[in-house]
């Protein structure tokens, strides 16, 4: 027992945790900030926590190629994790950015809202360094707790109420789940650290048949595909994505997933290797049904919020694509295109967060009509977000499909790209759509309520010029990515 | 004697009762009070599991479990009492918005 | 392969690029309509110009007339490689010409003229890129970049069923392309499986050692994406869509220069990658456009829209490029390729008259017309020259490329020749109908009764000078073609 207690604090390592710990301390100062702030005055900690991130971002960006284990090695700080945190912190900024007006506009600008953020994040970069399951469960919880109460932040909307109650009780029946598959797995390798699990199952003689591994590994994965949204744990993406705060609805559907994806691959990539036939069966149906079920109903959707919900949903398919190749580019296209995937989808929502009305009943496809003539710059934002969700090139959409696409093909699934490539077809139509009524639609409103906000707009300027980086020159990244592999 | 495996399957019907529970309830509270019991079942698996193997990991893991239930039970319970104060209710079928 | 000597300077490059600045300066200046109407005309005659003052200067010239090549995304070995031969020189110079009738069609542009314009010189750098590239990626991103400005110019400027064929014109030739993608990249891997050297080079991606079951899956991937484009029956039915419901720039651009992309791919990268399979394929391919040639006559008889009839008539122009591919000798294939540039001004030129024929009576219906050559006789003049280029006149533009094909196919296969006769017999029906309706008989209500103007008299001379010239001396144009071509026919291969 002694030795225990001595073991840790012997390998305590603070570097390990550097980035989440400057964060998360940013954040309980930030809160301790916001109570002498008269109420409703939110600008200073909008700033401040833009400051906390882009000092994180330094710190993380400064561990780069400088692997730091620590607490009994249940934290690594490895390009991976590096790689993941960036993606992270990229899509909180992007999102706080874009929250301040939209909090005053709707009616709540309550200061601990980017206190709030900023713990998600560090929750989700905890995740994505966790390499014992204790703490990939703790950053899990971190993320998803802080969630729950920024889901359902507008305590007056229904809406809003609604959907932070929905994730939380699908958050909590799935994170039930994770944590039988935790214990089952447990109960065979006699350890939680993911290298120990893959050590112990390894020597043994007949892992992919004993029905405790088995369950195992089933239960941790239904635990990580609720929190990416995949079919057929998906039920709950669409109502909380159209329910939640439109700026929260953007983060949920980049950061925490790109993090819940990190967990998941170190997970089945180091611990569940040896089951490698089995798991990527598995994903091969998953990918597929994710993907078509997301493409399919998101044809039906005619609130643009809802449809891009479902949007997120295939695109999790899409990544899942990189689970089923099992290889280094398929890896390596995970990390790549979730970081796409952050610069276009927030900034696909920043646009409707300019464009809504308070309430934001008006974001359906009707009230887009003319948007590309009454507003240029958002019409133009909006459809080169658009054309990159759908893949075409020169947009970093492409890329990024390219890059997972190529993982597929070059593990032999050809039929899995096929099936991604046609889903990619059907999902042209409602992106189309969208277009359609931004330009082909006469304008039935001026669009006189929007208003420009700046910080707003930097967002999606960031946004458009990710985008356009990562799809006209994405080879630096791409490089990056490969070296981040673990 | 009672061993490790009337543990593992007394957990095994409780996490199945809970999560039966969260499906076909339709009462907030109750379903929470399923998800708890979720939790549970799965400290139970845990500690038979560590006591078992002679191992603490799944121990400690258990405090965590529980700690973490508690900030969850936090929040949840605030929503809720959110969704209250706008519906009058808590019944998931009042759930209108947005479908369940 | 590759030429020693790099491009003192990037005039590829140049070429390129060019229209796309005009497109940022069209963007930002979009308040002022007569400066981006300027803007876009200097770019596209500089355009034309730097195309023009290449072809003199490689005039005799061989192998790769100019080329370029720059690392681009090194991770997986994508390379920014263009090269330009007789072939595409000649395709890039036609892009030019009528980019520029195009935007003095379209000069009395009123709605969002800005973004019309913006739009159509990106839509020249697409055409361009595609005509250029050598790197199959890079190939890949301007074929697709070619079909986002013009899904806006059918949507937005189109008439009455501009959203239903913008939709149908982006699904059909997505759907096509994004096989061609998988098969690019399975091609890649497979290659690069075999050498280590992954890469989407042209050249190298040639060298591909393939089971003859890979190489036809491979080809159909190619070809799909190729002959949506193209349109060969039965995959043409978004054309005459597309082409009723664009706006005239749109029309000009789509039957002088989309179609011509897919035959161009089918040459420069679906034959050269996969002879084998090709030559499995050329019988196919020669009944697909045997039975266009005949399916669009009929059809295009009985169209009472002029758009539509042209649109079908480019059916059955493409008909016989494709079999003049499929005859597979250098007779043909230098017909094929004449007549693609010679169909390329003469239906870029109906389209042209069509729009100025709408403007004076408003419409495009052929009861509604007569009578055009009395009240204007110049105008009339014009349009009765392409018209008659179009039905293969001899001494006119089309009829020196068919009359290549036809002696080519007859080469290869007498059948082929004789029906290919009959579908040139056929096409005179449904043109001369569409004379005899618009141009003869009774005078029907006018909106406007002034004959041609300067600005259409700078567009239609210069068309229906190149139709007379190339009709009675395709010879400059044969010469640049014979090289490339009898290397592609007898190589596989490139320069």
């Amino acid at each position: 027992m002694e030795n225990l207690a001595q073991i840790a604090m012997e390998s305590v390592n603070f570097q390990a945790i550097m980035p989440s710990l400057v964060l998360c301390c940013f954040g309980m100062v930030l809160l301790l900030v916001s109570v002498f702030l008269e109420r409703g005055r939110t600008a200073p900690i909008c700033w401040l926590s833009i400051i906390g991130l882009v000092v994180t971002g330094i710190i993380s960006i400064n561990g780069w190629n400088d692997p730091q284990a620590g607490f009994a090695g249940g934290v690594v700080l490895d390009n991976f994790a590096t790689f993941f945190n960036l993606t992270c912190l990229i899509a909180a900024g992007l999102t706080i950015l874009m929250s301040d007006s939209y909090l005053h506009r709707e009616g709540y600008p309550v200061a601990e809202y980017y206190p709030l953020i900023l713990f998600t994040t560090a929750g989700a970069m905890w995740m994505a360094s966790g390499t014992d399951l204790m703490t990939i469960f703790l950053g899990l919880e971190v993320l998803s707790v802080s969630l729950y109460v920024l889901a359902g932040f507008f305590r007056g909307q229904l809406r809003s109420n609604e959907a932070g109650l929905k994730y939380f009780f699908l958050g909590a029946f799935s994170t039930g789940f994770m944590l039988y598959g935790v214990a089952l797995l447990y109960g065979v390798t006699g350890t939680t650290k993911v290298a120990g699990i893959a050590e112990a199952i390894r020597l043994m003689p007949d892992a992919s048949s004993n029905p405790m591994i088995i369950a195992g590994a089933i239960l941790l994965s239904i635990g990580f595909l609720f929190k990416i949204g995949a079919a057929p744990f998906h039920m709950w993406t669409p109502d909380v994505y159209q329910g939640a705060p439109t700026p929260i609805t953007a983060f949920m559907s980049a950061g925490p997933k790109a993090a819940a994806f990190a967990a998941f691959m170190r997970v089945t990539y180091i611990s569940l290797d040896s089951l490698q036939v089995d798991m990527s069966a598995m994903f091969w149906v998953l990918a597929v049904l994710t993907m078509t079920i997301g493409n399919f109903v998101a044809i039906a959707q005619k609130d643009v919020k809802r449809m891009l919900a479902f949007s997120s949903i295939s695109h999790a398919g899409y990544a899942l694509v990189g689970m089923v190749a099992w290889n280094e580019v398929g890896f390596s296209g995970i990390l790549f295109y979730m970081l796409v995937y952050t610069f276009m989808n927030i900034g696909a929502f920043a646009v409707l967060v300019l464009i809504g009305k308070q309430g934001e009943d008006n974001l359906t496809l009707d009230g887009m009509a003319g948007l590309g003539y009454k507003r240029p710059f958002l019409g133009v934002a909006m459809a080169i977000f658009l054309f990159s969700l759908m893949g075409l090139p020169p947009t970093a959409g492409f890329t990024g499909k390219f890059f997972i696409f190529a993982g597929a093909l070059k593990a032999g699934y050809v039929w899995l790209a096929i099936l991604g490539v046609l889903n990619s077809a059907v999902s042209l139509y409602y992106y189309l759509r969208v277009m359609v009524y931004m330009y082909f639609r006469d304008p039935v409103e001026d669009f006189s309520w929007v208003k420009m906000e700046m910080a707003t707009i930097v967002s999606i300027l960031i946004a458009i010029a990710g985008v356009l980086y990562l799809g006209v020159l994405p080879g630096p990244v791409m490089e990056l990515a490969k070296l981040s592999i673990f | 004697m009672i061993s490790v495996y009337h543990y593992m399957i007394l957990s095994a019907i409780l996490f199945a009762i809970g999560s039966f529970g969260v499906l076909t309830r339709k009462n907030m509270i109750v379903i929470f009070m399923c998800i708890e019991l979720m939790l549970n079942s799965v400290n139970l698996t845990f500690i038979a599991l560590s006591r078992h193997l002679g191992n603490m990991d799944g121990q400690i893991f258990v405090f965590f479990v529980m700690t973490v239930a508690a900030a969850e039970a936090a929040v949840g319970l605030a929503l809720i009492i959110a969704f209250y104060r706008n519906k009058e209710s808590i019944e998931v079928d009042d759930f209108r918005l947005l479908k369940w | 392969m590759t030429p020693d000597v790099a491009t003192p300077f990037p005039l590829l490059s140049l070429l390129l690029w060019l229209p796309l600045g005009g497109t940022l300066l069209c963007l930002l200046l979009r308040h002022s309509s007569n400066l981006c109407r300027w803007i876009s005309l200097l770019t596209t005659l500089t355009v034309l110009v730097v195309a023009l003052g290449m072809a003199v200067s490689s005039i005799g010239g061989s192998g790769w007339l100019f080329y370029e090549d720059a690392a681009w995304i090194e991770p997986f070995g994508i390379r920014y490689t263009l090269g330009m031969d007789g072939i595409s020189l000649l395709l890039v110079l036609l892009t030019a010409l009528l980019q520029v009738a195009a935007i003095l069609i379209s000069w009395r542009q009123k709605q969002r003229p800005a973004l019309f314009y913006a739009l159509v010189l990106v839509m020249e750098t697409g055409i361009i890129g595609v005509f250029l590239s050598l790197d199959l990626i890079l190939f890949y991103l301007f074929w697709e970049l070619m079909l986002i400005p013009m899904f806006f110019l059918i949507g937005v400027w189109g008439h009455e069923n501009r959203v239903y064929a913008a939709v149908k014109f982006f699904f059909f030739t997505l759907a096509g392309s994004l096989f061609l993608l998988l098969a690019i990249i399975w091609l890649y891997l497979l290659h690069g499986g075999q050498t280590g050297d992954y890469s989407f080079a042209l050249d190298a991606l040639r060298q591909t050692v393939l089971t003859p079951g890979q190489e036809m899956i491979l080809y159909i991937g190619f070809m799909l994406a190729f002959i949506v484009k193209v349109p060969l029956f039965p995959f043409h039915t978004w054309l005459p869509d597309a082409h009723t419901e664009a706006p005239p720039a749109g029309s000009v651009d789509l039957a002088g220069l989309l179609l011509k992309t897919g035959v161009y791919g089918m040459i420069r990268f679906a034959f050269p990658l996969f002879p084998a399979a090709a030559q499995k394929s050329l019988p196919f391919l020669a009944i697909l456009a045997l039975v266009g040639i005949f399916y669009a006559a009929w059809i295009a008889y009985v169209q009472t829209d002029m758009k539509r009839v042209i649109a079908y008539s480019s059916v059955a122009h493409l008909g016989f490029v494709i079999l003049g591919l499929a005859a597979w000798n250098q007779l043909a294939w230098e017909g094929s390729l004449l007549l693609m540039i010679n169909h390329g001004i003469t239906t870029g030129g109906l389209f042209v008259m069509i729009a100025m024929i709408q403007d004076r009576s408003g419409t495009r219906e052929l009861g509604k017309l007569g009578g055009l050559w009395t009240v204007f006789p110049n105008l009339s003049a014009f349009f009765l020259l392409f018209c008659l280029s179009s039905l293969g006149l001899p001494g006119l533009a089309n009829f020196a490329g068919e009359i290549l094909v036809l002696l080519g196919a007859f080469k290869a296969d007498p059948l082929w020749g004789g029906m290919a006769v009959a579908g040139v017999v056929f096409s005179a029906a449904y043109m001369l109908r569409v004379v005899q309706s618009a141009l003869w008989g009774e005078s029907k209500k006018l909106a406007r009764n002034d004959d041609l103007a300067v600005r259409e008299w700078l567009i239609l001379v210069p068309l229906a000078a190149l139709v007379v010239l190339l009709g009675v001396y395709p010879a400059p144009v044969l010469e640049f073609l014979r090289e490339p071509v009898s290397l592609l026919l007898e190589t596989g291969g490139m320069p």
